[in-house]
């Protein structure tokens, strides 16, 4: 056995000394289990954080805004519904513009994700979900969100629930993002991959085609202002939403978890003018 | 190392006569170069052991096999067929070109075609990967079996990657790509695990030391991800001849397995030659360089007819050497070239015309850098001559398995160049015949190690609070993570949070903790020509010193310590640079400790406070001092494990006159005990260091600008004992990677061993009164009194030379 082995096994046998006590999570009942204590000696833990340059983490957030909007649907998923009025399709929609034949409105949901960064591969998470149809003429959006990783495979099996076999999606840059990122989620919960198969309108690919060169950049804050003269205000931008969710887990304000919400709901909203937008210009 | 004129090149040389065969050649060559000749020695060829091929094999694989000419198996392929299908891990352990690939081909291609079983192959080096899908793709071929195979790795384009994900049957990969790119996307690649049921891994012998060490941390996250898709894979892995390949099999994958080890590949005899270049300059201790030789050896070779290989230790050398033959044979420029040379940096497909060549007998002589060690094929060769060690016994035994047919004797030829480590080598032959192939180890819960890939291994799937990784659980780690603030835990579970992609930012090669690069700024250029490891700039990028690069000399002009960059330039001089550093070390802890001769021996966990306080400047070949610069750096600190030899002050005051003396002792004993150490535990020299100091940090010893020992305080100031205090001198060899990298525990097991062979390296060096082969460079005056003391005045002066301190040290340290 290696030294460095017959070391580590000596100092973990060294662990055995009661954790410590840990604070009460602010805004929830139940409490973190405490460390285990720390087996690592203080030198080879200092070797460690030097070499590694670890940031200590912001400690424990204590904030008193943990107001999260919705029902709680089960432990950690929040769920919000609203209807507006919005717009209004025709009955059938026009999708030359995304070589797709025409869409019964009623078939098309529009989807949006908020993830925990942009880094890709299997660490990457969405924690929230928004989705929107048409619904008895108005248009009705609806938005998943987990204030607990435990609640990833209660949100993903709901959203799967919203999901026909003969939906349409609706996204921008949902074909390279969104729809690889949520077929990563629901394998790793062992759970069938609800998008699979479904036809996808990806909008950001006919913005690009008509736009490219004559826009600054076709994002969709972009085309939702040149097409539908949308201006946002008090708009969380797109990259700080792993922030506010991260800080929101970590026991810190809900503030911006909430502006994510916001902004998320208006992305949805935009989907659906853009597609609009495209489906008349035909 | 090239700045003395060859003046032995132009002399005669005998003509060949008839064709040789290796026996002949070494025989003419040890006849009338004896001098030269430190060894000779015979390895007796074998005759092959057959096998039919199995009945259990698919029909179709049966047919294919015949048609491309095999109609049975050598007995340890048969072997490794009975023993995959038996379901348990194999280890197959044969030399060069006897044939493994077949070992593992057959029982994944059944699989493949029975099961639609997939497998997944890792190689070392991208050239073998696309050599093995050549190989399958021709088998599939001839016999229509259906069997896709793909090589996956850089190069791959990204829309061909998708179709390799889902239709490959077998993905012929790296280690990197399982790292970086495989296992932190393995949801896409679910197919594929779900259906994994081989994972080959060839030239296992090279997954040793740090890479080694980070390559079984990649198999257990992929171990953990097979688990996910509820499989266990099984394992056949491939070595070449090394000390212990079955242990080290079971290492990288943590498990047991069965091992191969009797070839059933006939082969010829094999004649091996050391030899050592002619002393040209008898004053200076000059010797002709080994590229004159080599060169000459060469040229005999393939005047005599026979196929030769010829390894060079740098890619410049590889043109130098290929340039030379070139002018002898390649001279009329209406025939095919009968001369090729072969490295990393060519075109891919300029080094399948080569092998191709090659193989097809067309080509005469090649020169080659290490690229030819591992497997590529390249056909029948007679002769492999080695210009220079190339630094572990298992290397020299493989490269020199690169010759030999199955009839016809062979030769090896190793001729030694100037460098301490080659000059030991020859004049020891009986080590290197006797020596049993270095052991490969590894040390994956080296701590540093381990934390890159816990994390690595958080981001592919979340731990839970008693999950293994390894043989340890992961918890200690975990909260370390937790910390840093990439974990969050909920529950018992620890779920990856931050927006970062771990496996980027963990290279398997290198210790990454920020390289330097070497910027090359002659003549107004900006160019990087190399990256150095963070451990080895303080050492060898300081300001002034001379930076070789294929073996051209660069000086280092400025050095940008916080940017991680050197400055240099081209630059012509005929001396190197070797940095002083002082090490002051501190003893921890102590795992283990034995008597060893009048002192005693331990081994344990130490503090390393390197500095480095200027360099000497040395001359090419006679290897005088020439010179000092200053150097001024931030101090460099380990935590590191070690192995040590101490002597009690009675035995010293016994032994020596005075404490300048024993201290001179101890510096020498350090030298010949680093040489033999590295050599023992196939380190790179720089991997493994030494030191010599008081045991508690008080003190430690270093050169002054004369050469000779020079104790310093723990300020590195020179200092003086007080003459009642504690002096117990110690000689420290230490694991020069944070944390350690397991080589001290082995030398502490041989420690018996090194200070024997320490003895015997110094006993028997030529010098007279120490040189850097052997108790390191001495200063001037200790050679002037071993000459006054040889010329006649046989008193003190030859028993206080440095080769007598270091020896009196050393056997007072030698078990009785």
């Amino acid at each position: 056995m290696s030294a460095l082995h017959t070391r580590l096994r000596q100092l973990r046998s060294q662990a055995g000394h009661p954790p410590a006590p840990v604070p009460v999570r602010p805004g929830g009942a139940t409490a973190l289990p405490g460390p285990t204590g720390s087996p690592l000696s203080d030198d080879l833990r200092r070797l460690l954080q030097r070499h590694a340059e670890l940031k200590r983490a912001p400690v424990r957030l204590d904030a008193s805004d943990r107001e999260v909007p919705g029902i709680e649907l089960s432990p950690g998923l929040r769920y919000t519904e609203c209807r507006i009025d919005w717009l209004q399709p025709r009955a059938i929609v026009d999708a030359t513009f995304a070589r797709m034949p025409p869409v019964d409105h009623r078939r098309l949901l529009h989807f949006d994700t908020e993830t925990t960064g942009l880094a890709g591969g299997t660490g990457t998470r969405a924690f929230m979900i928004g989705a929107a149809d048409w619904i008895d003429g108005q248009f009705r959006i609806r938005q998943l969100t987990i204030t607990s990783i435990a609640a990833e495979t209660a949100m993903l099996r709901r959203f799967a629930e919203w999901i026909g076999d003969d939906s349409v999606l609706v996204s921008y840059n949902g074909k390279c993002y969104d729809a690889p990122l949520l077929a990563t989620r629901y394998r790793l919960a062992r759970l069938p991959n609800p998008l699979a198969g479904l036809a996808h309108i990806d909008l950001l690919h006919p913005v690009r085609r008509h736009w490219k060169g004559q826009w600054e950049n076709c994002r969709l804050a972009t085309a939702e202002r040149r097409l539908l003269g949308v201006v946002r205000e008090d708009d969380l931008p797109g990259a700080e939403a792993p922030a506010a969710w991260l800080t929101y887990l970590r026991g810190g304000s809900a503030r911006n978890l909430r502006r994510v919400a916001a902004h998320n709901a208006q992305d949805l909203k935009s989907l659906a003018g853009v597609l609009l937008s495209l489906a008349g210009m035909a | 190392m090239n700045a003395l004129p060859d003046r032995h090149d132009t002399a005669a040389e005998p003509l060949p006569r008839d064709p040789a065969d290796g026996r002949t050649l070494a025989q003419r060559l040890s006849t009338r170069y004896a001098s030269r000749i430190t060894g000779a020695f015979v390895v007796p060829g074998r005759e092959g052991s057959f096998a039919p091929l199995p009945e259990d094999l698919p029909p179709a694989l049966a047919t294919a096999l015949r048609s491309r000419g095999i109609g049975q198996l050598y007995s340890h392929q048969a072997q490794a067929w009975t023993a995959s299908q038996a379901g348990g891990h194999v280890a197959i352990v044969t030399p060069t070109a006897s044939g493994k690939s077949l070992c593992y081909t057959l029982p994944v291609v059944a699989a493949a075609m029975t099961d639609h079983a997939k497998a997944l192959f890792l190689f070392p080096t991208k050239a073998l990967a696309q050599d093995q899908v050549a190989e399958l793709l021709e088998l599939n071929q001839a016999g229509a079996l259906g069997v896709k195979a793909f090589t996956f790795d850089g190069d791959t384009p990204g829309d061909a990657r998708q179709a390799i994900r889902l239709h490959g049957d077998i993905v012929v990969s790296n280690p990197d790509m399982l790292h970086q790119a495989i296992l932190p996307h393995h949801t896409r690649w679910a197919q594929f695990f779900e259906n994994l049921r081989y994972v080959v891994i060839d030239e296992v012998h090279s997954y040793r030391g740090v890479f080694g060490s980070h390559v079984a941390n990649v198999i257990r996250r992929l171990k953990r991800v097979c688990a996910f898709y509820g499989v266990r894979p099984q394992f056949i892995l491939c070595s070449a001849t090394i000390g212990n390949p079955q242990q080290h099999a079971e290492a990288l994958i943590e498990d047991a397995v069965t091992a191969i080890t009797e070839s059933g590949a006939p082969s010829g005899d094999k004649h091996v030659l050391l030899w050592n270049p002619p002393v040209v300059n008898p004053d200076l201790g000059l010797r002709a360089s080994a590229r004159s030789q080599t060169n000459r050896i060469a040229r005999l070779a393939i005047r005599s007819g026979m196929k030769t290989l010829v390894f060079a230790q740098s890619r410049t050398m590889v043109e130098v050497l290929t340039r030379y033959l070139k002018d002898v044979f390649d001279h009329d420029p209406r025939k095919p070239a009968r001369i090729r040379a072969y490295r990393g940096g060519y075109l891919p497909k300029e080094r399948r015309v080569a092998e191709r060549a090659m193989r097809a007998g067309s080509i005469d002589g090649i020169v080659s850098t290490s690229a030819l060690e591992l497997g590529v094929d390249i056909g029948g060769l007679d002769v492999v001559v080695l210009n220079g060690y190339p630094g572990s016994v298992a290397a020299t035994w493989q490269r020199f398995g690169r010759a030999g047919r199955r009839q016809q004797s062979a030769l090896g030829v190793l001729v030694a160049s100037s460098d301490p480590l080659d000059q030991y080598l020859v004049r020891h032959p009986e080590f290197f015949r006797d020596a049993t192939p270095e052991h490969a180890r590894i040390q994956p819960d080296q701590p540093l190690i381990l934390l890159d890939h816990i994390r690595c291994a958080a981001f592919e799937l979340p731990f839970s609070g008693d999950e293994l990784f390894g043989s340890d659980v992961a918890a200690p780690w975990l909260e370390l993570l937790g910390e840093e603030g990439v974990l969050h835990r909920e529950g018992d579970r620890w779920e990856w949070i931050a927006d970062s992609y771990p496996a980027i930012a963990v290279s398997l090669r290198s210790v990454a903790d920020g390289n330097f690069v070497v910027v090359d700024r002659t003549d107004g250029r900006q160019t990087i020509i190399a990256e150095v490891d963070y451990g080895a700039a303080p050492v060898t990028l300081y300001e002034g010193a001379i930076h070789m690069i294929q073996s051209l000399p660069y000086q280092v002009e400025r050095l940008d310590w916080a940017g991680r960059k050197a400055y240099v330039t081209r630059t012509q001089v005929d001396y190197y640079t070797d940095a002083i550093d002082y090490t002051k070390l501190k003893v921890l802890d102590c795992f283990d400790s034995a008597h060893a001769g009048a002192g005693e021996a331990h081994h344990g966990e130490v503090h390393v406070v390197r500095r480095v306080a200027g360099y000497k400047k040395i001359r090419f070949y006679s290897h005088e001092n020439i010179g000092y610069g200053p150097v001024n750096l931030p101090d460099q600190e380990l935590h590191t494990t070690a192995v040590w030899w101490q002597l009690e002050p009675a035995v010293l005051d016994a032994a020596f006159e005075d404490r300048q003396q024993a201290l001179d002792g101890f510096l020498g004993a350090a030298n010949a005990l680093h040489l033999v150490a590295t050599v023992a535990v196939m380190a790179a020299a720089r991997d493994l260091q030494r030191s010599v100091g008081s045991g508690d940090g008080a003190w430690f010893v270093g050169t002054d600008t004369h050469g000779r020992s020079q104790l310093r305080g723990g300020d590195g100031q020179p200092a003086a004992l007080a003459a009642g205090a504690p002096f117990m001198p110690t000689v420290y060899l230490y694991d020069a990677f944070p944390g350690g990298i397991g080589h001290s525990e082995p030398l502490f097991q041989r420690r018996e061993d090194l200070i024997a062979q320490a003895i015997s390296l110094i006993e028997r060096c030529d010098c007279r009164a120490g040189c850097p082969a052997c108790v390191g460079p001495v200063p001037a005056a200790a050679e002037h009194a071993a000459d006054a003391g040889a010329s006649g005045r046989q008193d003190t002066a030859a028993s206080g030379t440095p080769k007598a301190l270091a020896l009196r040290v050393l056997a007072l340290l030698e078990a009785a």
